[in-house]
């Protein structure tokens, strides 16, 4: 049985030296003819390369354009609200924390109201004296 | 020095312009480098098999041009260890091709009353007449090998033939060869087993 993947017998190493020998004798023309062959099949796939490699590579650029574009349109039409939706989201959470916060409440109630209508009152009084 | 600095010149500048490399291109460029240097490792070889299966070295030289051609447009993008064996089984199939129409064309040329071509295979008398130098005598074991081997090979069934030329020329493992031919290792085994037989047969044990 011929062991493929045990070492070679002798018969099989001669044989090798017999085909390396004959390998090396392969004429310079042919050898010619074979390396121009190696270099058009090599530029005939660079030449093709660029139809589609190069349209691969520009599209990340063309996702991330369109991305952009996208979200300049959502905000765009989020303008009236004034203000951006991280910040509104934001007020929203603090204004819920105001109204669940019955303390805080009872504060505002009790606390300074008339002092901030005397206050007004007395600016009133001094702009309308000068 | 200064011839120092004039070599490295050119080496620095594009490392100054580090963000301006197009990196995909520099991807092609190291893997066109990678299959110009397998396909130079293999096309001797790879040539002495088509013409070993095919007789004819034009018909030799397309076929393994066509597997060039083949296996750089097809799978250049596959990982470089599977070029090899993804190679030969190109290469085997183009043979294939080329045999079978060659066997069409002889049938239809045996129909023709006249053959033109017929002195086509005839010996060429200057490449066929003897070198007037005279050889070392190893030299001349080395032809007789080379000639006796070459025509033993001829002869071979077409599987028994690639399986021992991969193996013994290439240097393929079991698996790799079954990957090449498109057969089981069992298949490989057997034809690698019967090629050594037939070959051992014709050319003796010791030949060289």
């Amino acid at each position: 049985m011929s062991p493929m993947n045990e070492p070679l017998t002798e018969f099989e190493r001669n044989a090798r030296v017999v085909l390396e020998e004959s390998v090396s004798r392969i004429d310079g023309r042919t050898r010619s003819r074979l390396n121009q062959a190696r270099h058009a099949a090599l530029e005939a796939a660079g030449a093709r390369r660029p139809a589609w490699w190069r349209g691969l590579t520009l599209m990340p650029t063309a996702g991330a354009a369109a991305a952009a574009l996208l979200v300049a349109v959502v905000l765009w039409h989020r303008q009236p609200s004034g203000e951006p939706p991280v910040l509104e989201a934001q007020h929203a959470a603090e204004d819920m924390d105001l109204l669940a916060d019955s303390e805080a409440l009872e504060l505002l109630d009790g606390w300074d109201g008339p002092f901030y209508e005397w206050a007004t009152a007395q600016t009133d009084n001094v702009q309308s004296e000068g | 020095m200064s011839e120092f600095a004039t070599l490295a010149s050119p080496y620095i500048m594009p490392a100054a312009r580090h963000g301006d490399v197009d990196l995909t291109d520099l991807e092609a460029q190291t893997r066109s480098r990678a299959l110009n240097q397998f396909l130079a490792g293999v096309e001797l070889k790879a040539f002495k098999m088509a013409q070993a299966a095919l007789r004819h070295e034009d018909d030799a030289l397309d076929a393994v041009q066509d597997a060039m051609l083949q296996l750089v447009r097809a799978y250049s993008d596959r990982p470089a260890e599977q070029w090899k064996p993804l190679f030969y089984r190109i290469l085997e199939n183009r043979i294939r091709d080329m045999q079978r129409r060659r066997t069409v064309r002889g049938r239809v040329i045996a129909w023709l009353p006249f053959r033109g071509d017929e002195g086509d295979d005839e010996p060429d008398p200057i490449a066929q007449a003897p070198s007037p130098e005279p050889q070392p005598p190893r030299r001349l074991e080395l032809d007789q090998a080379v000639a006796g081997l070459e025509k033993a090979l001829g002869e071979l069934p077409g599987r028994q033939r690639q399986a021992f030329l991969l193996r013994a020329l290439e240097g393929l493992d079991v698996a790799e060869t079954a990957a090449a031919m498109g057969c089981s290792q069992g298949s490989v085994k057997t034809h690698y087993f019967r090629a050594l037989q037939a070959l051992r047969a014709q050319l003796g044990e010791l030949y060289v």
